[in-house]
């Protein structure tokens, strides 16, 4: 049984020393879509560098494993192994968060602002950068991202287990949701 | 240019910046570079490595030699012949890697000698590599369809294949063919770049005849090929949204059923299959392909004569030491299992990704890196409707292995798979999004 345990505990080392070797070459490939530095260049694709780890990781597996919806990072992530996804998360989470803020009408601002505090800011802080141990900073995010992002929660069609997130997203009209999409990201 | 500002991208470059540099030039600054790299072909390929030799080393010294001062990205370009998307969103300069630090050549490659390692261009530049990267592109072979040429291909039967005036000859045509009017999809045999482009283009061509009142159109694809990339989600797609078959407006006719042209007549706008003779108003040849005719003159096609073989840990030619090959112009994937590289901007991205981190490490006097290659593709067959493909292969003892569990296309059908029901449309509506983020993603990746 000890034997057992120490190969299985050597194994597991070496798995991930190798993920940790290669993490760099393996994070360049979400480059394509994610940016330099977890930096989007916006519309679709999220920034990704900075986010908390623990989410990263969460969120990963939870496609990986079908219990979270996802167009693409679902088929994507079903081919790292749980160690490369550690590596990954841990290589993002250590990157600097940078807000590329997206300017929006005053009007919309103001809405969103509103909605905001009514619904979000439990658990993402008011300007989305300050957000609870286990939420994203979305200050800067994009703005397409998010509004995506909330039509999975809005839509019976997609497995989203944060149910607290599930629950607000409901709760909040569609057109109030997308103005607080725009005022996270136009925040610095 | 258009989707992100240079600001924030320096901004990024610059938070980034301490993850990414793996080592500064100190006191080798004196003796000049550490290496000497010239790039060959400034498209997704060659940008991406002139590019990323830069971040991950500003030791060596790079120049990037392409003929053209600005690039249209293929992918999505269909959506410009429709009219769904303005040409210049497509496009980047080359002042994003000038700031890098590349030094940028507008020149024609004329010349590469690699036993002396040197690089001529037309107007007389000679430049020496340690390490030559190439990324020639696909050079067309006209004389694959009876009757065609070059000029006819830049005038009245365009392949619109590299996008740029090709593409806008191409959607005047569309724009000039009345309701009624036939429009021809001639698809070469495989391989060819952008596997799902052409059937991606069928639907683009009938969405505009339906947006613009022509109902009557009819789109022919000519296929010299049995099957396609993404077939089933095209079918599923062409049916719902256009009609799809004898009676639809977009009917496939397969290299089985006559589908493959021999000749083309551009006098009476007719296209000769051995079977069948199909006439159109517009006809859109796209002509066989095979790698850069730089490639093939410098001795590196060396895989059925046509696409140039590479090494899976770092693609580097099995032919010339030194000379690296990415992008369309190189075979690559698992070939005995049928699942070889796509000729994709993201697998050139990918690819030129896996060339800079052997070379870096190389010139560091560190341990080659294990790459791994990715690849994601989607394609646009209405205004809310679009899906894709994603590839991911490693390198396991020396060979390319293709991962399944994290390669695929988008789902064909939902639920169980005893009482499969469609798929719901959010999810074919939000591929139009992520595609539109994939480009804009992949060109500040590749250029900016």
């Amino acid at each position: 049984m000890k034997k057992l345990f120490l190969v299985l505990a050597i194994a597991a080392l070496t798995g991930a020393a190798q993920a940790g070797q290669n993490v760099e070459g393996l994070a360049r490939t979400c480059n394509n879509c994610h940016g330099v530095g977890g930096v989007s260049a916006g519309s679709a694709m999220p920034s990704i560098g900075g986010l908390p780890r623990d989410y990263l990781k969460r969120v990963m597996k939870q496609w990986k494993y079908d219990e979270r919806s996802a167009i693409t990072m679902s088929r994507i992530v079903k081919g790292f192994s749980d160690d490369e996804i550690d590596a990954l998360a841990d290589h993002f989470a250590k990157l600097p968060w940078v807000p590329v803020p997206q300017a929006a009408a005053a009007e919309m601002l103001a809405k969103g602002k509103e909605t905001v505090a009514a619904n979000c800011t439990d658990c993402h802080g008011l300007n989305g950068g300050d957000p609870d141990v286990d939420s994203p900073k979305i200050n800067g995010q994009s703005p397409k991202y998010m509004e995506l992002e909330m039509q999975k929660y809005r839509s019976a069609d997609f497995k989203m287990p944060h149910r607290k997130m599930k629950k607000a997203v409901q709760e909040t009209p569609p057109t109030d949701a997308s103005a607080a999409a725009r005022y996270f990201g136009a925040q610095k | 240019m258009h989707a992100f500002n240079r600001r924030n991208f320096l901004k990024s470059f610059s938070a980034a910046a301490g993850a990414f540099v793996i080592s500064v030039p100190t006191a080798r600054a004196a003796t000049g570079p550490k290496a000497r790299v010239v790039v060959v072909g400034g498209g997704y390929g060659g940008a991406t490595a002139a590019k990323y030799l830069r971040l991950m080393d500003p030791g060596i010294d790079v120049t990037l030699i392409e003929r053209g001062p600005l690039y249209t990205s293929c992918p999505l370009s269909n959506e410009v012949i429709s009219g769904a998307r303005e040409i210049k969103t497509l496009q980047a300069g080359y002042g994003g890697l000038a700031r890098r630090g590349v030094k940028i050549v507008h020149d024609e490659v004329t010349r590469i000698d690699p036993a002396l390692k040197t690089v001529a261009t037309a107007s007389g530049g000679s430049f020496a590599y340690d390490a030559l990267v190439m990324s020639p592109g696909v050079d067309f072979d006209f004389g694959s369809v009876k009757g065609l040429t070059k000029e006819l291909s830049e005038t009245k039967l365009p392949h619109a294949w590299k996008a740029g005036p090709q593409t806008l000859l191409l959607k005047s045509q569309l724009d000039a063919m009345p309701d009624g009017g036939r429009f021809l999809i001639v698809v070469p045999k495989g391989p060819f770049r952008c596997p799902p482009g052409p059937y991606e283009r069928a639907a683009q061509v009938a969405m505009h005849c339906l947006h613009r009142g022509k109902k009557k159109a009819k789109i022919l694809i000519l296929d010299a090929n049995d099957s396609f990339s993404k077939k089933p989600l095209f079918e599923e797609a062409w049916k719902a949204l256009y009609g799809y078959g004898q009676n639809g407006m977009i009917e496939w006719i397969p290299a089985a059923s006559g589908g493959k042209v021999e000749e083309v007549d551009a006098g009476s706008m007719t296209c000769l299959s051995g079977f069948d003779e199909y006439k159109g108003n517009v006809i859109n040849v796209i002509p066989a392909h095979r790698a850069g005719v730089i490639a093939r003159e410098t001795g590196l096609a060396n895989f059925k004569d046509a696409w140039c073989s590479v090494k899976p840990e770092n693609m580097e030619s099995t032919a010339h030491k030194d000379i690296y090959v990415i992008g369309d112009a190189c075979v690559g994937g698992d070939l005995a299992g049928n699942n070889a590289f796509p000729k994709s901007a993201h697998m050139a991205n990918s690819q030129a990704k896996a060339v800079v981190a052997s070379l870096v490490a190389k010139f560091n006097g560190q341990p080659q890196p294990v790459p791994v290659y990715t690849n994601t593709c989607y394609s646009v067959v209405a205004h809310d409707w679009g899906f894709s493909v994603v590839h991911l292969f490693r390198v396991q003892g020396g060979q390319w292995v293709y991962i399944k569990e994290g390669s695929g296309i988008s789902p064909v059908a939902f639920g169980a798979k005893e009482a499969p029901k469609p798929v719901p449309r959010l999810y074919r509506k939000m591929e139009v999004d992520y595609a539109d983020g994939w480009l804009r993603n992949v060109l500040a990746d590749s250029f900016g």
